[in-house]
């Protein structure tokens, strides 16, 4: 049963790496950042079957929400097809007629295999572009480099105040009602590169993403 | 000269069916032997982010669908042509799923986007999607720098802008 004076957000994780996805561990960050007792909260993922369209009670999750959190992995500079997909079904959900809150706030969180956050603008760029042909209010992304690196190092002090300093303005903005414009933030993981290039090995080795045998080239940041 | 050209069948126009028979008309003049595969959303099965392809059986998809066919026989194609509609900037989920599981030719690469109401903020949007990350520009696979092309489509007169640019240099 949803509580009606509670405001209602809608987590997305775009991934379909299950309980080994970042993006769910980003999502988890914010989440419990957000009480409760305040807040409906509705998680939806992504699905890999192929052969059917979302269904209209995930589609209606969104149109419902007052804050839409997408939290991605970044596949070949963009979104991930399965989100694309969910994206599209949703567009048509809305352009049948369906209602939704125009006014909901959509924020996303993208993590790529790059140490350069940057690199995530053109995904940025397109959930503006979808915010903006349904008149949503989007407000920021925070757009992390080497995401499974930042999971493993993230309770490491010192280490990813940045990425707190996020969460927190992601949190803030969320609660306010301004509509102050907000820039998006680039998290870069502080370890030095060659630091870095061996944690990401060990985690690669470890998710059995590279063979136990590959020597793996160092990387000039 | 072998092409593949891949579009997306869910989202048949005018616009996109013109386009197809100009494309195909301009490489066959080129001296193409062009093979046309239409995918739909329920062929392709998403990308799984798992890196399996390039790690444990480099080549070959977990999921085995249409796409992983492909996928065995790219080698024998001098170059790739997608045909996608443009949502908010981004290839359609079926094409983004076909891109992503590496069907794209090893030596040439021709992404066109299609759409009557795609505005500038899209078109903008998709073209540096592709022409800032992809062959040459892209950081995060060193040494793909096969040649990758983007054009956008908005009308019937684009798509014979884009076909007589494919004819200074198809051949």
């Amino acid at each position: 049963m949803l509580d009606e004076d509670k405001k209602s957000i809608c987590f997305v994780n775009g991934s379909l790496r299950g309980k080994k996805a970042s993006s769910l561990e980003f999502l988890k960050d914010v989440e419990l950042r957000l009480p409760d007792t305040e807040y409906n909260k509705t998680f939806l993922t992504v699905k890999a079957k192929s052969k059917e369209s979302y269904p209209e009670n995930m589609l209606k999750g969104i149109a419902c929400a007052d804050t839409i959190v997408f939290v991605f992995p970044l596949h070949n500079y963009g979104l991930p097809g399965a989100l694309m997909r969910l994206l599209e079904d949703y567009y048509q959900y809305i352009e049948v007629g369906n209602k939704y809150n125009k006014a909901a706030k959509v924020y996303m969180i993208v993590n790529c295999g790059s140490a350069r956050p940057e690199i995530n603008e053109e995904a940025i760029r397109v959930m503006k572009n979808f915010s903006r042909r349904l008149s949503l209010n989007w407000r920021f992304a925070i757009c992390i480099g080497t995401g499974p690196v930042v999971v493993i190092t993230k309770k490491a002090p010192f280490l990813d105040l940045k990425l707190k300093r996020a969460y927190a303005e992601m949190v803030s903005d969320i609660k306010s009602s301004s509509s102050e414009k907000k820039d998006n933030y680039l998290i870069k993981p502080l370890i030095p590169a060659p630091i870095l290039t061996r944690i990401k090995n060990y985690y690669e080795r470890k998710g059995q993403m590279i063979q136990k045998n590959h020597k793996p080239q160092q990387t000039k940041e | 000269m072998n092409t593949l050209l891949v579009l997306d069948k869910d989202s048949k126009t005018k616009l996109s069916e013109d386009l197809k028979v100009k494309v195909v008309k301009t490489l066959e003049e080129k001296g193409h032997w062009v093979e046309v595969v239409e995918l739909g959303k329920n062929d392709v099965s998403p990308c799984l982010g798992c890196l399996l392809c390039l790690t444990k059986h480099p080549g070959e998809c977990v999921t085995k669908d249409i796409v992983n066919e492909i996928r065995k026989n790219v080698k024998k194609y001098s170059a790739t042509f997608y045909l996608t509609p443009v949502l908010f900037g981004h290839f359609s989920s079926t094409i983004a799923n076909v891109m992503a599981k590496g069907t794209g030719s090893h030596n040439w690469q021709v992404i066109i986007g299609f759409g009557e109401d795609i505005d500038d903020e899209e078109k903008s949007t998709f073209i540096d999607l592709t022409a800032k990350h992809h062959g040459k520009a892209d950081i995060v696979h060193p040494g793909m720098n096969r040649q990758v092309d983007v054009f956008v489509s908005r009308s019937i007169e684009d798509n014979t802008i884009i076909c007589a640019a494919l004819k200074t240099y198809a051949g």
